[in-house]
């Protein structure tokens, strides 16, 4: 569709879960950012997450705003951000705390070749 | 002592801030900075972001040479080798005015370079520094002090310089105070352990960097926080810790000749009193310094003995002990350690 190389906003717990179910349903990796407007490093990494969803529509990226799904982001426990959950067939298989571009392509990579 | 080397000793700016209107942008001031702000402010310094991380708080910045922290009101940044940091401050003047926000407090401070005919202007010399940081300060500042705090040793001594408008009361609560250490000669086979095993390899800092935490131990300095850390090729070590308002921040130049390592935290007068001991123990464990200095911005008598209490069971002898007071800025006791085998 329309969304594979963008990262996809959701803006409700609905859409979220609806995401991470599709995700399921399909076996795609999915890496979700959890960002705040207000936090430095995040506005730094929005445009190279952006840059690397261009290049790899094979996984999926999300966008959770801290502030506007509160109950997700403490469901999952996010203290710093940016916060990189990474899910594959429902279970979260991986995480990055902070803007570190390099360890994001490496597990991406790492992640999304595993037996698919 | 090597002819010449990387400078480990860092410059330290602190820069307070208040706004007319502080209801603006959900408090979150200077935290609204863009990056192309920011990395503008750094290119005046010489230096690059290379990881980041943010909470509730603030924003932590590892740079390439040394920290950067943002809180809403505040900014510090520090760096080291031959970085002009005072050219930082016209540029986030403005910015901050940009937000709405005036200056009411300046904070420099730094130690004894290593090697002091390296510097470029204005680190020339401290006396270039403080009639360059004035030019640069608004005339609200009125408040001015400037000056060097001395050890036993006249390689190592405290730079400190105040400006502070006194309408205006100390942002920071009196019952938080900052903790900077100093370290050099440290022991090489302790340093070794900052060097990148592969370099050259590719692998990015940051992955390194949490490699070296772990080798280290240092993460046991503060096990509360959550760590950005990078590893410099061939060899470095710098770190961001991150617990609720606090930040921590070591930074590491390993080589022999010139090694030198800085830890800094803040630290609350209501904490463990065992606390800053539990610290000082792991620091020294992981770095096993010939040289230390401990520069504490804390009155209370009970907090900077511990100090001395902390360091001589680890045979680092109190060799000196000075206290000076800076208007509106408040204190600063700075003390010089030396290992027993001196």
């Amino acid at each position: 569709m329309g969304e594979e190389g963008q990262v996809i906003g959701c803006h409700s717990v609905d859409a979220w879960k609806e995401q991470l179910q599709k995700g399921n349903e399909t076996k795609k990796l999915i890496v979700v950012d959890f960002t705040a407007t207000w936090c430095g490093p995040c506005r730094a990494m929005a445009p190279i997450l952006a840059e690397i969803a261009r290049k790899i529509p094979t996984v999926t990226f999300l966008k959770v705003d801290v502030d506007e799904l509160r109950s997700v982001a403490e469901e999952w426990e996010i203290e710093a951000m940016p916060t990189f959950l990474f899910f594959k067939e429902g279970k979260l298989v991986d995480k990055i705390v902070g803007a570190d571009k390099d360890g994001l392509q490496l597990k991406i990579a790492t992640h999304a070749t595993a037996a698919a | 002592m090597a002819a010449s080397g990387f400078e480990g000793f860092e410059k330290r700016l602190e820069l307070h801030f208040f706004g007319d209107d502080p209801v603006s942008h959900d408090n979150m001031g200077l935290r609204l900075l863009d990056l192309e702000s920011l990395q503008e402010v750094l290119n005046a310094v010489q230096c690059t972001i290379v990881s980041a991380v943010g909470n509730h708080y603030f924003d932590a910045y590892v740079l390439s040479e040394s920290s950067l922290f943002v809180y809403p009101t505040k900014v510090i940044i520090k760096t080291c080798g031959t970085t002009q940091l005072l050219k930082s401050i016209r540029p986030l003047l403005q910015y901050a005015h940009d937000l709405g926000l005036t200056l009411c407090e300046c904070r420099y401070t730094r130690g004894s370079f290593i090697f002091p005919k390296s510097q470029p202007f204005p680190h020339t010399s401290f006396k270039d520094e403080v009639i360059y940081i004035e030019e640069n300060l608004p005339t609200n500042l009125c408040y001015r002090k400037a000056t060097v705090m001395p050890s036993k040793l006249p390689t190592h001594s405290w730079h400190v310089f105040t400006a502070s408008d006194q309408t205006h009361p100390q942002n920071m609560p009196d019952v938080l105070y900052t903790m900077e250490i100093c370290m050099t000669e440290l022991d090489r086979v302790l340093a070794r352990k900052f060097y990148l095993r592969d370099p050259g390899d590719g692998k990015s800092g940051d992955i390194a960097g949490k490699e070296m935490t772990e080798l280290t131990g240092i993460g046991d300095t503060n096990p509360g926080a959550i760590l950005c850390e990078f590893a410099f090729d061939p060899c470095g070590y710098s770190m961001n810790g991150i617990d609720g308002d606090r930040y921590s921040t070591i930074h590491v130049t390993p080589e022999d000749g010139y090694s030198y390592a800085s830890y800094e935290c803040v630290g609350s007068i209501y904490d463990d009193k065992d606390d800053v001991v539990k610290v000082l123990k792991k620091v020294v464990q992981v770095f096993r310094p010939g040289t230390m200095t401990v520069s504490i911005t804390c009155t209370s008598h009970d907090i900077w003995t511990r100090i001395a209490l902390a360091l001589e069971p680890l045979g680092l002898k109190c060799r000196s002990c000075v206290m000076d007071e800076f208007p509106t800025a408040g204190s600063i006791v700075f003390q010089l350690f030396t290992a027993r085998r001196k």
